[in-house]
């Protein structure tokens, strides 16, 4: 754990510049469901400008017609059309945060569910390489930057702009020359904006990236958190954490003063803008060519449009956030599912055989180093194969490859004459029944852990298989039974338990094609011996590879493969291999016995 | 809870003081701009010339420049300030997740504290900076507003803000659904990302067994569930911020009836009126403001509250830091008197389930000692406890006559090589995974622990040998590697006792054999507790103890416990057979 290397692995991969246009392009899909209420929330979005506007033309009349002439008839009926224009001001602007609102969550909902079903499709390659922590903060805090930017980001810039048409419409209507003063300062806020704008823009993508940083280190730091302890890594852990911390504060304050500092200018070029008003608006009342009520008006209208301006930082701010957030959302999106399920995938036949086939098959998970070189075997239906090899020699590899979670780089693995690659995922792996090293269990009931919710899994077959492999026992002592609820990842459950559990799961898939790895590696004698019973009634009838390193396992196979180096060494059955001179299967069978006796 | 908001604060006290004072200063020259306004219009009035509406026009420019550098700093000093509150919090919330022990983290979900861990502290974070900066804003607004309209026009300013203590009613009884709204938002949250995180970290199993479309169905009732608490929060917001800007309107229609009898009747002058509305609009943006804020109050108190909970969790064993480090090992007899153990989580579950039951044992120094007994025995809790990774009661077990509660963290840990059952690597370079005790051991100990654990082979593939960086660029460990890494882990500042939970369980036989062997002849003095299921890996060791259903059911030598009826004997002798049939 020195230095760098933590920092390297979790650095955000830096994105190219893109352009604002192209991500709304990618955005507005997501939106298309829900136009009409868009269009709803936009046209009362105009109504609320209208009702807001009419605001101080109102005090124009009120002042013009009825304060400076002293004309007080009629000053109720304008207090009265104020009232009326400040009600449907509110009470539709109720309505239309709550359709935005809405409008944001549905398309916010949609977001998150594509991000998520997007990831259960991307290839095991993909998880090799994309740490969890940065994957969850796309599914969290980059989906809520988005939803920041559509709710108070797009909509409210809209807001705004219909508000800021409006009010140049009104000025330029009442008097044009004085509207042109007050506009004159325009310019000098655009520049300022722009000088802004790709600084901030930088500055929280840099934010966002230290996030996932951040977030990357403290799920592993939790995951891990037994071994920092046991091995008193505390101290030094703590240092590395604050050293991402702090880069994260590093990045947050220069966010910062770019934030504080835009919006103090746009305050400023407000009340420049309210002197000059006032300046040029003294003049034309001495001269008689306004009226007051004119010259009060221009001020209130001055005052609600800076006030949006003044905002535009903090708006800025927040789409920015949801652009670099999008970026990343649309990037993960944009990565191609490289295993899928084929435009016209070919169909097992059915009742399925069984038969497996490996020809000239070349794989490594990096394609610069292969661990299996040209592999070829074949199975028989019903044939059991025992599959042996020193540690590191790829036999787990052949599992996930024949389960298609990586895809070969030469050759062909065929499943009844099928190339896997020509089938439908689903039903290839649904096919192939899975007993993994590591023994996994999905949130849910036990119960649900051996169905899978599939069902044809009856609550009476759930039971007959864990009675078949003694799974039954522990289960019906827990408080719960069959309901108890699996904690995070099943750490509640033991490891032998876990496996017993995924005994059951296969055995009550009943599949054609049954695959073990080095499944009975860490349960007790007395508990194996029952499983393989259990296993041998199991492998009736159907195709069966087992990897295990206790040769006593799979003595009695068809046949058994030596893995070496990722080649295929040996053949045989037991009792040809043992004759093997020299052979890799009588080294280690002389090994196991040895051992024991 | 109110603690807590203090004591974070509290070091940056001066930053938000001279914060404030400055936000003071900068609403002080924002509310002279009306008042210029207000004699520029009666000078207009009054038909005084030019020069003096332009001289106040100047004036306006020269305070808008002054306020606008104000502005700045105080919002530096705030923001700023409200960053390094949250770095802090980061820091602490840290630490105190490295104090807790196992028995908590098996109660919580890794998402669930992330989730308090990044989405909470934000919130926190909003609280002191803007949350603290628009709250005094608002404050130093309404009452500098206040003394200015009261100066201008008593009876006006009371009948314009009549509207006011309503409001606060209405504001005071929305807050409060704000709040619950705003925490149950936020828990849904946590349920997503603790969902996301557990999918993501199993996603070959996923695959595997064919689980996307349930585990998105499940996600997506999650995020379902989320919409729902997040457009109950919006309908109270969405009220509060209309309730908030009709009375600040209701204000300005006041002020337009009754201040424009006023004008006509001459009791106040037109520059006045002007003041008077540019005074009441500048407290209307504070008024809604007022309900944005105490949204980030409601939502600040309720991250606040998760956090807080977490940090106020005790660990339930002493944390090596805080001990302070010692140097050494122990050393000698493992005794272990009459214990009985239940898992905290499983405290008061009917029917009582303890783990270990009534166990005496004792292992003398530098003896082999190995485990056997079927799944649910007990094997692992015993290893757990001898590691003291969850608590154990005073006088069960002892260390060279030492009770296991009186040995320093630090110390215990430093003796005891415990390589627990899930073989978990860091996404490191496999150098810093087995160096993980002793970032600085030489290369030379490093080494040794390879050869120890018959790794040299391994890396000798590997694209960058010792510096491979585990899980990156689609570089996996096979199970067997990973276990042996984790053994060269323990091996490196060589601990006199060493606890192997069933950790060459994917290693073939072979290399077990060979492994186990060399490490007996290394080192005479190391006491070994072995954990297998492997018979042929415990012929070797001075005494096997036999557990059944948390009890000793049987111990003794090898030999002895073969020639003994039990439980030993029994699968002994199945595997000799096998053997026998192996062999012929």
């Amino acid at each position: 754990m020195r230095g760098g290397t933590s920092a390297t692995l979790h650095e955000e991969e830096s994105l190219g510049k893109a352009y604002d246009a192209r991500l709304i392009r990618r955005i507005w899909p997501y939106l298309r469901p829900y136009r009409g209420q868009v269009f709803l929330a936009l046209l009362i979005l105009v109504l609320v400008a209208a009702a807001q506007l009419a605001q101080p033309y109102l005090i124009k009349i009120a002042i013009d017609e009825h304060i400076t002439p002293g004309q007080l008839e009629g000053l109720a009926a304008v207090a009265g059309m104020f009232f009326i224009a400040l009600l449907a001001e509110f009470l539709l602007r109720y309505a239309q945060f709550y359709v935005m609102e809405r409008t944001g969550q549905n398309v916010v909902y949609d977001i998150r569910t594509a991000v998520f079903g997007h990831l259960q499709r991307l290839p095991a390659k993909f998880f090799d390489k994309n740490p969890v922590g940065r994957l969850m903060t796309r599914v969290t805090s980059d989906v809520e930057a988005l939803n920041e930017a559509f709710t108070s980001g797009l909509v409210m810039i809209l807001a705004d702009l219909v508000k800021l048409v409006g009010i140049v419409a009104i000025l330029l209507w009442m008097d044009w020359r004085m509207a042109l003063i007050t506009f004159a300062i325009l310019p000098v806020m655009l520049v300022v904006t722009w000088q802004f704008r790709s600084r901030v823009r930088s500055a929280y993508r840099r934010v966002r990236g230290v996030v996932a940083k951040l977030n990357a280190f403290l799920q592993e730091s939790v995951s891990g958190m037994r071994l920092v302890q046991l091995f008193g890594r505390e101290k030094a852990n703590a240092e590395l954490f604050e050293g991402v911390n702090g880069e994260h504060l590093g990045a947050q304050l220069k966010g910062v003063r770019y934030d504080s500092s835009f919006s103090a200018v746009a305050e400023m070029i407000g009340s420049i803008t309210l002197a000059a008003i006032v300046w040029a608006g003294g003049g034309r009342i001495l001269q008689g060519s306004i009226t007051f009520g004119t010259l009060v008006a221009f001020i209130d209208y001055a005052e609600k449009f800076f006030r949006p301006v003044q905002e535009l930082s903090q708006r800025y701010t927040t789409m920015q956030a949801a652009m670099a957030s999008a970026e990343r959302l649309f990037k993960l999106l944009d990565t191609e599912p490289t295993i899928v399920t084929p435009d016209s995938p070919k169909s097992l036949p059915r009742p399925m055989r069984g038969r497996v086939g490996f020809d000239g098959v070349t794989f490594g998970y990096d394609p610069e180093q292969p661990v299996l070189h040209d592999v070829s075997f074949a199975i028989e239906p019903g044939q059991k194969i025992g599959v042996v090899g020193w540690t590191g020699s790829g036999k787990s590899t052949l599992i996930r490859l024949l389960t298609r979670l990586y895809d070969i780089q030469q050759g062909s693995i065929t499943l009844d004459g099928v190339d896997v690659r020509e089938l439908d995922l689903e039903e290839l792996r649904r096919s192939v029944g899975v007993v993994l090293q590591d023994h996994f269990l999905f949130a849910g009931t036990l119960e649900y852990n051996v169905s899978l919710g599939d069902p044809r899994i009856t609550p009476e077959r759930v039971r007959e298989a864990a009675r078949a492999v003694r799974a039954d026992r522990f289960v019906e002592r827990l408080p719960k039974g069959w309901d108890e609820e699996v904690r995070e990842r099943g750490s509640n459950f033991s490891m032998g338990e876990r496996q017993l559990l995924s005994f059951a799961r296969a055995l009550a898939f009943d599949p054609a094609v049954l695959v073990l790895d080095e499944a009975t590696a860490s349960v007790d004698p007395e508990t194996e011996h029952h499983i393989q019973e259990a296993l041998e009634t199991l492998m009736q009838g159907r195709t069966s590879i087992v990897i295990a390193h206790r040769l006593s396992t799979i003595r009695d196979a068809d046949r058994i493969l030596v893995l070496h180096q990722g080649q295929l060494v040996e053949s045989g059955t037991h009792d040809e291999l043992v004759e093997v001179q020299g052979g890799i299967y009588r080294t280690l069978h002389r090994l196991q016995t040895a051992s024991v006796a | 809870m109110l603690s807590r908001f203090w004591q974070l604060g509290k070091p940056y006290k001066w930053a938000f003081l001279a914060g404030f004072a400055f936000l003071l200063l900068t609403n002080g020259l924002n509310l002279w701009i009306p008042w210029l306004l207000r004699d520029a219009v009666d000078a207009m009035e009054s038909g005084e010339p030019l020069s003096t509406v332009a001289r106040l026009a100047m004036a306006m420019i020269g305070i808008a420049l002054a306020q606008a550098v104000v502005r700045t700093i105080s919002r530096l000093l705030v923001l700023g300030a409200s960053r390094k509150v949250a770095y802090d919090l980061r820091n602490t919330f840290f630490a105190q997740l490295q104090r807790l022990g196992a028995s908590f983290y098996d109660r919580n979900r890794t998402g669930d504290l992330m989730s308090r861990g990044v989405n909470d502290i934000q919130i926190i974070q909003s609280f002191y900076g803007p949350g603290m900066l628009n709250s005094l804003n608002t404050t130093i607004v309404y009452v500098a507003v206040l003394i200015l309209l009261f100066r201008i026009d008593v009876g006006l300013t009371l009948i314009s803000l009549t509207f006011y203590p309503v409001l606060l009613f209405v504001v005071n009884r929305l807050a409060r659904h704000t709040y619950s709204r705003s925490v149950a938002v936020q828990e849904q949250l946590g349920e997503i990302s603790s969902r996301a995180q557990e999918n993501l970290s199993g996603i070959q199993q996923v695959k595997t067994y064919v689980q996307e479309a349930r585990e998105i169905q499940v996600f997506s009732q999650l995020c379902d569930e989320f919409r729902t608490r997040n457009l109950a929060l919006a309908r109270t917001r969405g009220s509060m911020i209309s309730v908030m800007g009709i009375a600040s309107g209701a204000a300005t229609l006041i002020v337009m009836f009754a201040g424009g009898q006023r004008v006509i009747a001459g009791s106040i002058s037109l520059g006045d009126f002007v003041a008077f509305n540019a005074y009441v609009a500048m407290l209307a943006w504070p008024t809604i403001a007022l309900g944005w804020i105490i949204n980030v109050f409601q939502r600040g108190a309720g991250a606040m509250r998760r956090v807080d909970e977490l940090l106020n969790e005790q660990p339930d064993l002493p944390v090596a830091a805080e001990q302070g480090a010692q140097p050494g090992f122990v050393e000698g007899d493992i005794e272990i008197r009459d214990l009985t153990w239940s898992h905290p989580a499983d405290e008061g579950s009917e029917p009582a389930r303890p783990a270990l039951r009534n166990l005496n044992l004792t292992i003398p120094r530098g003896s082999r000692y190995a485990l056997v007994g079927p799944v649910g025995s007990g094997k692992s809790t015993l290893a757990d406890l001898l590691a003291r990774v969850y608590p154990v009661e005073p006088g069960k077990i002892l260390i060279g006559g030492r009770d296991i509660n009186d040995i320093p963290v630090d110390v215990l840990r430093r003796s005891v090589g415990y390589v627990p059952q899930e073989a978990f690597l860091f996404s490191q370079s496999i150098r810093d995974n087995i160096a993980l005790r002793d970032p600085d051991a030489s290369d030379e100990v490093v080494a040794r622990a390879v050869t120890a654990a018959h790794l040299d082979g391994d890396l000798a593939k590997f694209p960058q040998g010792l510096e491979t960086v585990v899980g990156e660029r689609g570089f996996t460990l096979s199970g067997g590697q990973r276990q042996r890494t984790t053994l060269a882990r323990a091996l490196v500042g060589t601990p006199p006792l060493l606890i192997l939970d069933d950790t060459l369980s994917a290693v073939d036989a072979d290399t077990e054999k060979a492994i186990l062997e060399e490490l007996m002849q290394a080192s005479q003095d190391r006491t070994c507790l072995l954990i297998s299921h492997r018979l042929s890996t415990l012929s070797g060791a001075d005494r096997v103890i036999v557990l059944d259903e948390g009890s000793i059911v049987d111990q003794g030598s090898h030999e002895e416990l073969v020639q003994r009826e039990g439980l030993y004997s029994r699968l002994f002798v199945r595997q000799q057979l096998e053997q026998r049939l192996d062999v012929r």
